[in-house]
């Protein structure tokens, strides 16, 4: 088949997770189907300036198309249209408005789909949020996939949704929750599939011994991602540094650029962005991985835990996470700094259960993750969709 | 080494379980209400305030809807710089809010937008509370005069 995957940035560098996602899928698919990457120059998400030079490249087995970004993002306007949309106050014009706000708002990508689409087999689409895929899709809606990344924030409550979700041949999932929260809003009966993501087997062996150098103390806990309040980091250190005065002697290692504070602690150890023969080696030895995130589409860090047979303490609040451990029985969750804690104990204290634990988890990546399991998920959709 | 599987729904009940009689016997030692010291009461309360402030949709009150016609009680987060004065005056007047009061004032507009934001999740969680209390007080009367109709 000949595919086209449209995400709003593409990059080798660029760490958000639905773009990682689309690379991922698209360089798996590649070994079966003519793939090309169709994006925009831009490379940072807050402002989307345009940083990559427009036109065709190759990039390993993909073929890249980029299209230039007409304006950066006015962060006070669409702090302005945001406070109005998710506040039930927007017109429906307003609701479109601020997909335009969201961006990268690229013209000339969506001129390009309406001139060639249609000589594309399947055009997937990644996340729902961004101007490329909210005004995309309606324009190849019989042979676009859309995989809507969508979480449980009040996005997704916007009545602009319906029709959007009413075009697409095909969704893409990430996990159960993801399916529920968006087929609820989109009309019965469309081809779908939750993939996930797939990872190949952990390597047996490992050098450990650039660790060294870093500070750490045994026994560490670790938190591995981007350091923001969005991604619940402040609810995090509150929890870990009140159950650290109970006299509990365990380090928390944030492992990943920091968008807040980190406040100063003896057992907080923060590394900023580390490489990833480091975060292979965090992984590998820490005792438990921490997530503590309210809103998730499919965490990508909780299944490389996983992968190296790590038991998960996560945030109870946000379903997909929750969820996920249920389904692995990988891991324990809390909902307060009383369960934080008490979870937590509970991992440190009991050795032997948290091994088994995460040996679930790792039987659940075998399960349910590894790449032949997702693509067969992914073709099959793909063939449905005809 | 744990030979059977380790059921995670089951573990959490204990966990959570455990959670809960400390935070009983903790409120009752600060001098909370005196009922708690029956458990069934204490976790037939806090269910109904997890479920509020857990699993109710923050978006689909009852209560906001009702109170939208006669009064603005949303907390206004959003900054809407104006002025009455009309024309060149007016956007000079614009213009110096935007680019000098409000530069100069940005890090107490953020840092109150934070609290009104915290604030704002707030009273919707509590206007969630006040919401599942009504729930279960219209299904209390409704047991009873059902009850009532038989007896």
């Amino acid at each position: 088949m000949k595919l086209a995957c449209v995400v709003h940035r593409f990059g080798a560098n660029i760490a958000g997770g639905s773009e990682g996602h689309c690379r991922l899928i698209a360089e798996h698919l590649a070994a079966r189907h003519d793939v090309t990457i169709v994006t925009t120059c831009a490379h940072d998400h807050i402002t989307w300036k345009n940083h990559y030079p427009p036109g065709a490249s190759d990039v390993g087995p993909l073929r890249v198309l980029r299209f230039p970004v007409a304006r950066e993002r006015n962060l006070h306007r669409f702090m302005d249209i945001s406070d109005s949309v998710f506040g039930d106050r927007a017109t429906p014009e307003e609701q479109e408005q601020w997909f335009r706000e969201n961006g990268p708002e690229a013209p000339e990508l969506l001129e390009y789909l309406r001139q060639h689409g249609r000589e594309y087999d399947r055009v997937l689409f990644w996340s729902y949020r961004y101007y490329d895929a909210y005004f995309g899709v309606p324009l190849v809606a019989d042979r676009a996939v859309l995989v809507p990344t969508a979480e449980e924030d009040p996005l997704i409550h916007v009545d602009a949704l319906g029709p959007l979700f009413a075009q697409p041949a095909g969704f893409l999932y990430l996990t159960p929750e993801e399916a529920e929260l968006v087929g609820a809003r989109a009309p019965a009966g469309k081809p779908s599939a939750v993939i996930g993501c797939g990872l190949d087997p952990a390597p047996a062996s490992l050098d450990l011994s650039g660790l060294d150098a870093l500070g750490l103390v045994d026994p560490f806990v670790l938190y591995l991602g981007r350091v923001d309040p969005n991604k619940g980091c402040e609810a995090l250190i509150r929890h870990f540094v009140q159950y650290a005065e109970s006299g509990r002697r365990v380090q928390l290692v944030m492992a990943g650029p920091a968008n807040m504070p980190i406040p100063e602690h003896p057992l907080v150890r923060p590394l900023g962005f580390v490489d990833e023969g480091t975060r292979d080696a965090l992984l590998a030895r820490a005792h438990i991985l921490m997530m503590p995130s309210p809103f998730e589409s499919l965490s990508m860090v909780l299944l490389e835990g996983w992968n190296r047979g790590l038991p998960a303490l996560v945030n109870a609040r946000c379903r997909v996470l929750r969820g996920q451990v249920l389904r692995a029985d990988g891991g324990l969750y809390y909902r307060n700094g009383m369960e934080f804690g008490a979870a937590l104990d509970y991992l440190l204290d009991h050795p032997t259960e948290s091994r088994v634990l995460g040996a679930q988890g790792r039987a659940y990546v075998d399960r349910e993750y590894r790449w032949p399991t997702v693509l067969a998920r992914i073709e099959k959709l793909l063939a449905e969709t005809a | 080494m744990t030979e059977s599987p380790l059921r995670v729904d089951a573990l959490m009940r204990e966990i959570e379980g455990d959670v809960l009689e400390r935070l009983r016997r903790h409120v009752i030692k600060r001098g909370g209400a005196s009922e708690y010291q029956n458990e069934a009461i204490f976790e037939h309360v806090r269910d109904v305030l997890a479920r509020a402030a857990d699993e109710r949709n923050l978006d689909a009150l009852l209560l906001p809807e009702l109170l939208d016609g006669d009064a603005e009680w949303e907390l206004q987060t959003r900054l809407d710089l104006s002025t009455h004065r009309p024309g060149l005056i007016g956007g000079t007047i614009l213009w110096a809010k935007r680019r000098i009061l409000l530069p100069l004032t940005r890090w107490l507009f953020e840092y109150s937008q934070d609290n009104f934001r915290r604030q704002h999740h707030l009273n919707r969680v509590l206007l969630a509370c006040i919401e599942e209390l009504a729930i279960e007080n219209a299904r209390l009367r409704r047991d009873v005069s059902e009850l009532s109709k038989k007896s």
